[in-house]
């Protein structure tokens, strides 16, 4: 609570802790005229802090840059990322035709970074959202009924966590045909234990507050407990660990392309780094440009991530 | 209100006062025999044993005791709310417009909780859900059992903002929980709990967690809306001046029983249970205040759920005890007809 918020007249005895007065500076100094304190719902407020953060705005700009070329980098530049376009190990910036150079066999390599990129989102969001949809029903059911329900759900996950999982998610590749809905399902298997476990915590903590058993008292069922009354307030941890799922399942993918596990007819960056792991000494622009744009990628949704962990997370306001 | 459907077909009664079916005869809520059972680690702790009483339409009962004689365990049986493992409903029934609820299925009890009987609690601070506004809380507790719109329910929710006495209702109803006061907070949760017109209001110690100030004010409240919505009321404190002013009826609880039972203006002039004389004359009063002299204490402490001998729990604290009273269990005793009880020796003989 800010000293320059202390004019309020808000309604009798109401606080108002998290106030972003500063966003309105000057403006309760000078003016001691009509003072309403404008009271932000829950995500403004969290948008709020958000906007502050340098670093989570930085991400969120270097991921919005990530998107929008994976939106229109293909029409704005319409070379098709498989096809011979010029010399093997051709160098970057020498060619006008090829900007980024090519690789081993003559492919372009910013066509393949132009389109390369669709692949690898649409795997770091789905395989997100998988491991966030099976962990989060797991933990939730685990945590919310406790007893047996939470017995065996515990071991389940446990089960999936002491595999190790880049060889379990090599075995499913292995034994099922290498597409890249294969490679989203592996990563999900793989992933979603954290996201159980960080679940099963909240629905723990939150089925024994206060307004839960008010809601259970006024006639709300379990499934509606589960889902209006807890989940919102799990809803930050999730999310911020949703985000964080998406750079660790890029980063799979590309492990897996690299391993040549993934599709081979899907032009994804990991692919390209897999395919071109033979010639870094020779041809270093040729991994190095893919790799670059995981980096950016994995960072940018890391920074988000954070960004939304001091945003989501009331403790930190009042700093 | 208007006529509203119910969406499940358990429902047990319209939630509309106006066209509920004729009321039946005797109580509106009976309690009879209730006894509940708590696993611990170290045996079953006996919680409540045969607990029975019964409240009139538009009665308030005051049920009294010490901290952990049973009076909240008491009102989450009646709910149904007793957490399960470790607590275990093991006898009796609870009566409510002539049916047993411990019977209902749970989506019929779902039904009835919050919608023919509510229930508020201790602390207002934390019992409501700090993501929603107070609005969308009430209208959801409407919505629960009601087929209302949302625009309808939003509307109920500022009707019943304005009934618990909130200022500004209608710029109030879409702010949120920790814009709120204490006090505030504990009319809001009042508000949703009647937003249903329920026939019972089970209020749980609703004052405790409240500045000695806001306290009146909400008994007052509480008092106001029992007069004008006719909501029978189950107010459990330990406060003897709230019960002196609420309430009709008083049952006083030790150690999961009650020990006696009646009238207010009885049971608090003339206390027959050796306990409830007791906690009256621990009640901070005129005499001790001017004189500044020590308040009155019952010595020893609560005996333990666990170790549960024969004879009555009191005996180890009482200044009347008789040798029977280690032996066997006292045997309730009726006056007027019923109208009060008391579970004493002492007064076995005098009893009809």
């Amino acid at each position: 609570m800010s000293p320059s918020s202390a004019p309020s007249n808000t309604a009798s005895g109401a606080t108002a802790p998290a106030e972003p007065s500063s966003s309105r500076p000057g403006a309760d100094a000078g003016a001691p005229a009509p003072m309403v304190i404008e009271v932000l719902s829950p995500s403004r407020e969290a948008w709020s802090v958000f906007r502050k953060n340098k670093a989570a705005m930085l991400g969120l700009v270097m991921l919005a840059g990530v998107i929008l070329a994976m939106v229109f980098g293909p029409t704005l530049y319409p070379v098709a990322p498989f096809d011979i376009s010029g010399a093997p190990f051709t160098e970057p910036f020498v060619n006008p035709a090829l900007p980024l150079g090519s690789d081993y066999l003559g492919r372009d390599i910013l066509a393949g970074m132009a389109v390369g990129g669709r692949a690898t989102l649409l795997v770091g969001l789905t395989a997100a959202a998988i491991t966030v949809s099976i962990g989060l029903t797991v933990g939730a059911l685990a945590g919310y009924f406790g007893g047996w329900v939470d017995e065996a759900l515990s071991r389940l996950t446990e089960v999936f966590q002491v595999m190790p999982s880049l060889l379990f998610a090599m075995v499913l590749m292995t034994l099922f045909d290498p597409s890249l809905t294969t490679a989203i399902i592996a990563i999900g298997m793989v992933t979603w234990t954290g996201t159980a476990r960080l679940a099963r915590a909240e629905f723990m903590r939150l089925r024994k507050l206060e307004y839960v058993n008010a809601a259970r008292a006024l006639g709300a069922g379990s499934v509606r407990l589960m889902l209006r009354e807890i989940l919102p307030n799990a809803a930050p941890p999730l999310i911020v660990s949703a985000t964080l799922i998406i750079g660790v399942a890029i980063l799979f993918e590309a492990g897996l392309s690299f391993l040549g596990l993934s599709d081979p007819n899907v032009m994804s960056w990991g692919l390209m780094i897999g395919a071109n792991r033979k010639y870094v000494l020779d041809a270093w622009w040729a991994v190095t440009f893919p790799g670059l744009a995981i980096f950016a990628t994995v960072l940018a949704v890391s920074l988000v991530g954070d960004g939304l962990n001091d945003a989501l997370n009331p403790k930190m306001h009042l700093r | 209100m208007n006529a509203t459907a119910l969406s499940s077909p358990t429902s047990l009664s319209d939630p509309t006062p106006g066209s509920r079916p004729a009321q039946a005869p005797g109580p509106l809520l009976e309690v009879e025999n209730l006894s509940v059972e708590f696993d611990t680690r170290k045996g079953v702790a006996r919680v409540l044993e045969s607990v029975s009483f019964a409240l009139n339409r538009g009665q308030t009962l005051g049920l009294v005791g010490e901290s952990g004689c049973g009076k909240s365990m008491t009102a989450l049986a009646i709910m149904r709310l007793i957490p399960n493992p470790p607590g275990r409903i093991t006898a009796g029934q609870v009566r409510f417009e002539g049916t047993d609820l411990l019977s209902l299925s749970d989506p019929a009890m779902r039904e009835i909780r919050g919608n023919r009987v509510s229930m508020i609690f201790q602390e207002p601070m934390t019992s409501l859900n700090p993501v929603y506004t107070v609005g969308e809380q009430i209208a959801e507790a409407v919505r629960l059992h009601q087929r209302l719109d949302r625009r309808a329910a939003h509307a109920r929710a500022i009707e019943m903002l304005e009934q618990v006495g909130i200022p500004a209702a209608r710029t109030r109803v879409d702010e949120y929980p920790h814009q709120f006061s204490g006090g505030m907070r504990q009319r809001v949760m009042i508000a949703m709990a009647l937003a249903c017109n329920p026939g019972v209001l089970i209020a749980d110690e609703p004052t405790t967690a409240l500045d000695v100030t806001v306290q009146a004010q909400i008994f007052d409240l509480i008092s106001d809306l029992r007069s004008r919505t006719g909501t029978a009321v189950v107010l459990i404190t330990h406060d003897m001046g709230a019960i002196a002013e609420m309430t009709d009826r008083v049952a006083v609880m030790y150690a999961g029983r009650i020990v006696e039972e009646g009238t207010v203006a009885e049971v608090l002039e003339h206390p027959l249970h050796p306990y409830t004389q007791g906690l009256i004359a621990c009640a901070p009063g005129r005499r001790t205040a001017a004189h500044g002299e020590p308040l009155e204490e019952i010595p020893g402490t609560v005996p333990s759920l666990l170790e549960r001998r024969g004879g009555c729990a009191f005996a180890d604290r009482c200044r009347h005890v008789l040798p029977r009273c280690r032996l066997d269990l006292p045997a309730e005793t009726q006056f007027d007809g019923g109208q009060r009880r008391v579970l004493c020796w002492l007064h076995a003989e005098g009893g009809s």
